[in-house]
Formats: structure tokens, sequence, C-alpha cells
């Protein structure tokens, strides 16, 4: 019943309060007047009966706030009423209300999108039960040397007998795959192929169909394929009577009995056929393609996993004395996926993004602040009027969360924006990209972020504004009474606005700085790379897997290529620059003594067709290229690098020597260097060259190839030529991956120049900022001294002096934020050690440049105010009291 | 207002004992409380409409326009179910309190 009663008095007051108000004034009236008549009978005179009841009663008006003061729902009226006022006063001021709005708006959302990408990459759930129980184990040793290398058969089953720790431990190796059929025209994909546990240990479930069952990895089982959606949807339209058909998978029968979910994306994000791996029994080491991924068992953490497989790996080194400094890195199947080096580049960069927020909620409290001078009166009235002070800071507190409010979804919007742009942006191999999105949690965070920054630059503000003085700020007729403190305050913040911008502009130009050194590195060839195109060719029918066949198959396939318009030469190769590094192995030279189990290093090896060199532009240092006539036929021969000779044939002369691919024992012949190239690198352009040794496309035939191709233009625009040329030779070849050098370099270096872009546009918005901040503080102090400057000028200060003055006091403001900020710039790079190529974290040119840059911006952003104060009138500025 | 503070609970056992009897209209509410307190309490507008208002929203008190006795429109107040019960329960606590204190003062 009370409640019934609260409840249709909070409806009365908020819904009918013309009436409730009506009605109030009406009582209070009727009692006013009985009053009055009351003393008139007591024998007053009219106009003095008034008085004294007027007396008596107390002010209608101020009865009637105590009455609204214990109204149910007061405190929600306010805050409408509050909200109302905050938006009339915004709209009255559009240009501060602007200015503030887009601050904020870049702030959060810069934010918002960086929230956004970090949550998707490093915290959104994988599409998997229990993904963060599942492990994925490499392998590094020496003489490979890979970080997060593969492991061959015969680790696996010695992982396997020996495991404790996992459920399953399953098996997998990616790799192409030419997809042929009755269904349509054959075509590469990216593949997989996994032992019978893959499934169940990610936990996904077949669309239609069924995965792998136990035992269907052994030996003698039958070929048998799953699907993905998208090639499902692609080449079977999506029909359920897939199942059970047969396809050719690399020129082999696969039977499909299943189709995965698009949320399947391991081990690649782009894999789309999965078939199942026979685990035959292996007679050697080697060859080294997989990697496991298996299910921690219930109990069993990551690091107890570690320590029992790094037991394991001691067994396997004693076993085989080839394996130098085992490891078998056990990593979360997110960490796994991510990689070494995006984790701390997204850490750094959603630092940077908050930095960035600070700058602009110190930018709006700076707004505030100067507004608050100008508003000064218009509070002291309100307070000299009956407000409560707490009431007043409410007040403006709604204020600034509105502020906060309307920064934010203008934010959303554009991080929207910046959201599809860094999607777009990303050229496919940024790892997890796809669960990036703006979903309810950006949205929470946003809102949440905006009330903060909301509060935060509000509170300063009004809880001066509510201390204010009244009699001092009526007298003083609205020029500001606290004015001095808070000139003070906005000096600083201004420097801390200018301290902080050029922390983050100092990242940006470093990692610009690394990054065009990146770009500039040679990855050891001459060719123009926009005039180098390159595509992976299959043949897909097994017949060509005879090297004769196939010999006579790539003959064809260049002297086509060759009758191509535009083409000036073609050549065939199994690796490519700057990371399609094709094999690597170890090698012999003749006549070199190695302790026993001691071998040489596995290095890259190419083997290439005669014009490779050429079509690249790798330059001969001594001896020759291959030529058509090293065949099959003729003695066996190689190229090494120049790393090479450095590093294993020093002060020797390298031509006529011969060694040997592998280890020995493999039945490799011997074959005579006959020339010495330029170094190529094969791992990546931020990677030390390694040395390599090259060996005749027609004496280590495989029927997968690069074909490479050099044009006199833009080597883009001969795809479709190629395509159709090398096609009607054999309509089951397959091709793919075409692409220039130049996109196959950008791709190289997609996450320095994601990480450069990113920082760099941080850092702008940073500058644009701390610029609008600056310009705000000088503009304002030069309006506020326009009386003083009129003086001036009266006496006789010429305009230069004027200009000098108020440039002074912007310069000194960013030297002091210079300093400080050169100082945290010097603590905080340090982060980006990892990230930066050929450069130190200290960079002199950037610590030179970028505080060079500040200062500009900032006299820029001084010098509009300062002319301006050039123009006041004397007469008028005397005039403008 | 003379020098006794009027707590806002005792103005609330007021206003319900003065409503006791009869519905009122504010300033007749005023002159029955300083009529049985012997002059004691003076009720402000001030103070009275305030709670007058917030007793009426909690549902102890509901309220009527009506004539006064010189004819004038006027809103008056009378107790409600609920607010017959507040009066009985304050009554109570307030004889407890009394008492307690009293015999507090009394003590030697």
């Amino acid at each position: 019943m009370p409640f019934l009663s609260r409840l249709a008095s909070l409806g009365r007051n908020l819904f009918a309060r013309p009436r409730v108000e009506r009605e109030l004034d009406d009582e209070l009236r009727a009692c006013l007047d009985q009053l009055t008549e009351e003393k008139r009978r007591g024998g007053m005179g009219p106009s003095e009966a008034r008085r004294a009841a007027g007396i008596d009663f107390g002010g209608v008006e101020q009865v009637k706030e105590e009455v609204r003061e214990v109204r149910t729902g007061r405190i929600l009226e306010e805050l409408l009423q509050d909200l109302r006022y905050g938006i009339r006063t915004l709209l009255n001021n559009p240009a501060f209300t602007l200015v503030a709005v887009l601050a904020l708006a870049l702030g959060i959302g810069a934010n918002t999108a960086m929230f956004s990408v970090a949550y998707g990459i490093l915290l959104r759930p994988l599409p998997y039960a229990d993904a963060d129980r599942v492990a994925v184990v490499f392998m590094r040793y020496f003489p490979r040397d890979f970080a997060f290398g593969t492991m061959c058969m015969r680790d696996y089953l010695m992982w396997k007998e020996n495991n404790r720790a996992f459920e399953n431990p399953s098996l997998f190796r990616s790799l192409r795959m030419d997809i042929g059929g009755k269904e349509g025209v054959p075509e590469q994909v990216q593949g997989a192929t996994v032992t019978a546990g893959f499934f169940s240990t990610l936990g996904v479930h077949p669309l239609i169909g069924r995965t792998l069952a136990a035992g269907e990895d052994e030996p003698a089982t039958s070929s048998l394929a799953l699907l993905s959606e998208s090639i499902w949807r692609r080449r079977f339209g999506a029909s359920s009577a897939v199942l059970g058909q047969t396809i050719l998978v690399n020129g082999a029968v696969a039977t499909v009995i299943g189709v995965m979910p698009r949320a399947l994306r391991f081990p690649g994000r782009d894999t789309e056929v999965w078939t199942n791996l026979p685990l035959n029994p292996p007679t050697r080491y080697g060859p080294w393609f997989y990697r496991g991924v298996a299910r921690l068992k219930p109990g069993v953490t990551l690091p107890q996993a570690q320590d029992e497989v790094n037991q394991i790996g001691l067994r396997m080194m004693q076993q085989n004395p080839f394996y130098k400094r085992l490891t078998l890195p056990v990593l979360g199947l997110r960490d796994a996926l991510l990689g070494v080096t995006l984790k701390p580049a997204i850490l750094v960069l959603a630092g940077a993004v908050g930095l960035v927020l600070l700058i602009a909620v110190v930018n709006v409290a700076n707004l505030m602040l100067a507004r608050a001078t100008v508003r000064e009166r218009e509070m002291a009235l309100r307070l000299s009027l009956g407000a409560g002070r707490g009431r007043l800071v409410r007040q403006l507190l709604t204020e600034s969360v509105l502020l906060g409010l309307m920064g934010g979804a203008a934010g959303l919007a554009l991080a929207w924006g910046g959201i599809e742009l860094i999607r777009a942006w990303n050229p496919g191999n940024l790892p997890l990209i796809d669960s990036v999105r703006l979903d309810a949690g950006a949205l929470g965070f946003m809102v949440f972020v905006s009330i903060l920054t909301g509060a935060l630059f509000g509170l300063a503000p009004a809880l001066e504004c509510a201390r204010a003085d009244l009699n001092a700020t009526l007298k003083e007729g609205g020029r500001g009474g606290g004015g001095h403190a808070r000139g003070r305050m906005r000096a600083a913040l201004v420097v801390a606005e200018i301290a902080v911008s050029l922390m983050l502009l100092v990242g940006a130009g470093l990692l610009l700085r690394s990054f065009v050194n990146l770009q500039r590195v040679s990855g050891g060839f001459s060719a123009p790379p926009g005039q180098v195109l390159t595509m992976l060719i299959s043949p897909g029918n097994r017949k060509y897997n005879d090297d004769r066949i196939g010999l006579a198959f790539y003959d064809e396939v260049l002297r086509r290529a060759r009758n191509v318009p535009g083409v000036e030469a073609a050549a065939v190769t199994d690796s490519l620059p700057p990371d399609r590094q094709g094999d690597a192995d170890t090698f012999g030279i003749e006549g070199q003594t190695l302790a026993l189990g001691e071998m040489n290093p596995i290095i890259s090896d190419a083997t290439i067709g005669p014009d490779f060199f050429r079509v690249l532009g790798i330059p001969l240092v001594r001896g020759r290229y291959f030529t058509d006539h090293d065949n099959g036929d003729s003695t066996p021969v190689a190229i090494v690098s120049e790393g090479f000779v450095h590093r294993f044939l020093p002060n020797q002369e390298a031509i006529g020597k011969r060694i040997r691919q592998s280890e020995p024992g493999f039945g490799n012949k011997w074959m005579e260097i006959v020339g010495v190239v330029g170094n190529v690198k094969y791992l990546g352009l931020a990677v030390d060259t390694d040395p390599a040794y090259y060996m005749p496309f027609a004496q280590t035939y495989g029927p997968r190839a690069f074909l490479t191709v050099r044009s006199s233009g833009d080597a883009s625009r001969l795809s479709a030529a190629l395509r159709r040329d090398i096609q009607s030779i054999d309509p089951g070849v397959t091709l793919a991956q075409f692409s220039t050098m130049e996109q196959v370099r950008q791709l190289s270096i997609s996450q320095p120049r994601f990480d450069t872009m990113l920082l760099g546009l941080f850092a702008g918005i940073a500058l644009l900022l701390a610029a609008v901040g600056i310009y705000g503080l000088i503009a304002y102090s030069v309006a506020q001294r326009t009386h003083e400057i009129g003086v001036r000028m009266a006496l006789g200060a010429a305009r230069a002096d004027v200009v000098r003055m108020v440039v002074r006091q912007g310069a000194s403001l960013a030297a002091i934020g210079i300093v400080l900020g050169l100082c945290g710039a010097f603590v905080l790079t340090r982060l980006l050690e990892t990230m930066l190529f050929g450069i130190g974290v200290t960079d002199a040119l950037t610590f030179a440049a970028a505080p060079a840059g500040m200062m500009v911006v900032v006299l820029l952003a001084t010098f509009l105010p300062a002319f301006r104060a050039t123009r006041i009138s004397p007469v008028v500025a005397l005039r403008y009291e | 207002m003379p020098a006794t503070n009027l707590l806002q609970g005792t103005l609330d056992l007021l206003i319900l004992k003065a409503l006791a009897l009869t519905e009122m209209h504010g300033l007749a509410i005023s002159h029955r409380i300083g009529q049985i307190t012997g002059g004691t309490f003076q009720v402000k507008p001030g103070s009275l409409f305030p709670a007058l208002h917030r007793m009426e929203e909690a549902g102890w008190l509901s309220a009527v326009w009506g004539d006064s006795e010189n004819n004038r429109r006027a809103k008056f107040y009378r107790l409600t179910a609920a607010g017959r019960r507040q009066l009985k329960s304050e009554t109570e606590q307030w004889e407890t309190i009394a008492l307690a204190i009293a015999s507090a003062l009394g003590a030697s």
C-alpha cells in the first residue's frame, strides 16, 4: 500500500507536473488568504494584514521549493531538469560543444576501436570447446633452430608413448592442396592433414556428416576428407549429397565424410580441407612437417605439461645425436595462433591509445575550465537565488557526462569506421582478426569510458564553480575571481598534453623509422618488385611426379610464358624471398671432417630453373649461372651464396668444390659448385641473411613449383594471359597465389606496417589535440589580456613586441612539456624494443625530430592568436571594460 | 518557533494526532497543533507543507479539495488507514522514549 502510494506519487510528479504544481500553488495561496483574513478579523487594515500574513507565511516560492524537495522522484526530476538545462547550454555554445565532442570522439573512438581489436585478438573466447585447455606443441632444435618449428613422425610417436599430461595427442601438418574432381575446375586451397584425435581435441562438431573416428589414422586407412563450409558452398552448392562423394586431393582419391562449420579456423584461418594423416611407421627421422595439438587432462596445468614434454625432449636427444639443444615449446592455443610479436604490439598500442584518451580528457577539462570563468557569474547568481552547491555540482557533472556521452556516440561511429579500416588494412595474415568486431562489449566499454571521462573532466571545474565566492564574483562583474590559480592549472594541463603527445610522437617516429628501414632492406634481388610476378603451379595429376613428364611439362610452361607479350624472362623455383622459403636441409662438403654426431647447420636450399637469378636480378659473384645443359644427363652441379662461402669455405676457392644435400646415407650425389651468387633473404626481411645453396630444377625435380616472370611493365597485368596459356597445356593444373614480388614483400611486413600506421594515427590525433589545447589556451589568454595589450600598444609597444610576448608564452609552455615528454619517452620507448628494426630505442634522429616537430606545431598554434593580438586597437581595448 | 527544536518525527506525530479526530486544511492543522501543545509548538508553513506532502506521498494522509469555514476552496487532509496505524505505532514509540528519558533524567 505505501509502495503503491509512492508509485502513484512518482507517476504524478513526473508526468502530471503542471497539475501538481497548480494544486500546490492553489493550496498555498488559499492558506495565505486565510491567514490574511484572520489578521484582518484581528483588526488590521487590508494592506497591513497582507504584509503581516506574508511575513508569517515566509514566502510562497520558498515554501514551494521546500515542498518540491521532499517529493518522490525528486532526484530523477532534477536529473531530467539538469539534462534539459545541459542540452540547452551545450546548444547555446555550439563552438565549445563541437570542439569538445570532436576531441572526445577522437579519444573515445580510438579507444573503443582499439578495445575491440585487443579484445577480439587477445581475449574473445576461441570458438572451440574449453579452448584454454588446448595446447600446440612445437619443436625447436639446433641446427635447424626455428623457434616454433616442426617435428617428425618419430618424435610424435615418442611423445605419444610417453605422454601422461594430455588426452589423445594429435598431429597435424598444413599444406597446399590441389582439389579436383567431377564437381568443377581444379583449384588450390590451404589444407591440413591431421590425425584422428584432431577434431575432438578442438571440440568442434561437423555441420553435416562426421569427423574422423578413432583409428582412422592407422596405416592402411583409406583417404578421407572434411570440407570447410566455404569450399562446400563454392564447389558443391552446399548440397548434403557431398557426403560419401569422392574428390581428388593432390591427385589422390579421398572420400568426403563431413563439412566443418565456418568457426573452425585451425591450423590456418583459411584452411578449407582436412584429410586424415595415416601414421605409417617411419623408417627414419624426417621429414619435419608436423606440429602437435592436444587437450590437457583435467587438473594438469600448461607448465606441468611443459615439464613433462621437456623430459621427453631429453630422451629424443639421447636417442638421436642429430638433435642439439632440443626443446618442445608448449603454447596455449591462442598464443600459438598469435605468434610472439602480435601480443606485445597490441599491448603497446592499447597503452598508446589510452594516452590519446588522456589527452582528449585534458583538452576538454581545459575547455571546461575556460568556460568556468565565463560561467562564474551564472553560478553565483544561481547560488544567491537559493540553489544548493551540491545541486550545482550535480548539474555541472550532468552536463559534462552528457558531453562525454555525446563524444562517445560520435566516437562509436569513428570506432566502427576504424575497425572496418583495420580489417581492410589487414592483408590477411593478422591472426584472429576475424574475431574483431564492434559488439555489445565494445558498446559497454564506450559507455563506461564516456561516463568516466565526463566525470573526470567535469569534476574539477564543477567543484571549483561551487566553491566560488559569491560576493567577489558578483562585484567583479564576471571577470573571474579565481582567474590566477585557474590560469596556472590550465597551463599545467597544456604542458601535460604536450608532454604526453610528444611521447606518442617519439614512439610513432621510432616505429616509422624502423618501418622505413624494413622497407629499404634489400631481399637480395635487384629486379623492380612490381615487375616480377610469381605464382604457384601444381600439376595435380600424379603422372607429373615422374620427372621426365614433369620436366617436359615445365619446359612447355616456360616456353608459353616467354611468348606472353610483356614477359622478358621466366623461371621456375621452389623458394622465393622474402619469406616463401621452400626447403631447408643440412649439407656435406667433400673432404670436410665432422666429429661423430656433428653436422652442418640446416640452411635454405632452393631448387631453381636456369633463369631464376636473371628474373630476380640476383648478382653472379663468381663462376656461372645454371644453364639448360645442367640436366639429369650431365654432371650434378650447385651454386652457393656468398654467405655460404664466407661461413663454410672461408679463404678457399669455392668453384670446383663439391657439396652434397642433406646428411650422408640418403644417397645424394656430390654436386660441383659452379657459381657463387649474392645473398638472398628467404626467412623474412628482418631476419639476418642465411647462407643458401641452389640446385638445378632439372637435376632435383619436384612437381610443385613457383613460376616467376619478369615483365617490362606492371607485372600484375600478366596474370590472366599466363593463367590461360598454362592451363591450356593441361586443364587439370592449378595455379594459385598470383602476386607480384611487391605484394609478397608488403605482405611479409604487414604487421610492422599495422603497428606503425596505428601508432602513427594515435600520435597524429594526440598532436592535433595538443595543438587545439595550446591554441585554446593562448587565444583565451589573449582575449583576457585585451586590455593589457591595448595599454601596451597605446604606450608604444610595436606589433612585433606583442607577437613576441604571446609566442613566448606558448613556447615556454611547450619547452617545459617537451622536456617532460622527452624524459617520459626515454623511459617508455623501451617497450618498443622488440618491435624495432635497424634502430635503437633512443634513436637520436627521432629524439631530435619529434620535439622539433612538436615545437613547430606549438608555434603555429600560438602564432594565430598572437597575430590576432596585434590587431587589437588600443582605443577599443581600453573601452572594453 | 520557540526554543524547542521540532524534530521531524515529532512533527509527523503532531500532524497525525491533530488529524486524528477530523479532516483539516493546512492552516487549521497549524492552529490545532498550537492549541493541543498549549502554544509550545507553532508550525510555520515552510515546515508544515513539506511534511504534509511527504506524508501524503507516503500514503498516511489523503487529501480532498473542499470549502473552508469562510467558504474558500482549501485542501483538506485526513488520515488513511495506514496513517492511523502509523499514529498508533508512533505514539507507542514516543511513550516508550518519553518514559525512558524521564526515568533517565530522574535518576540520581
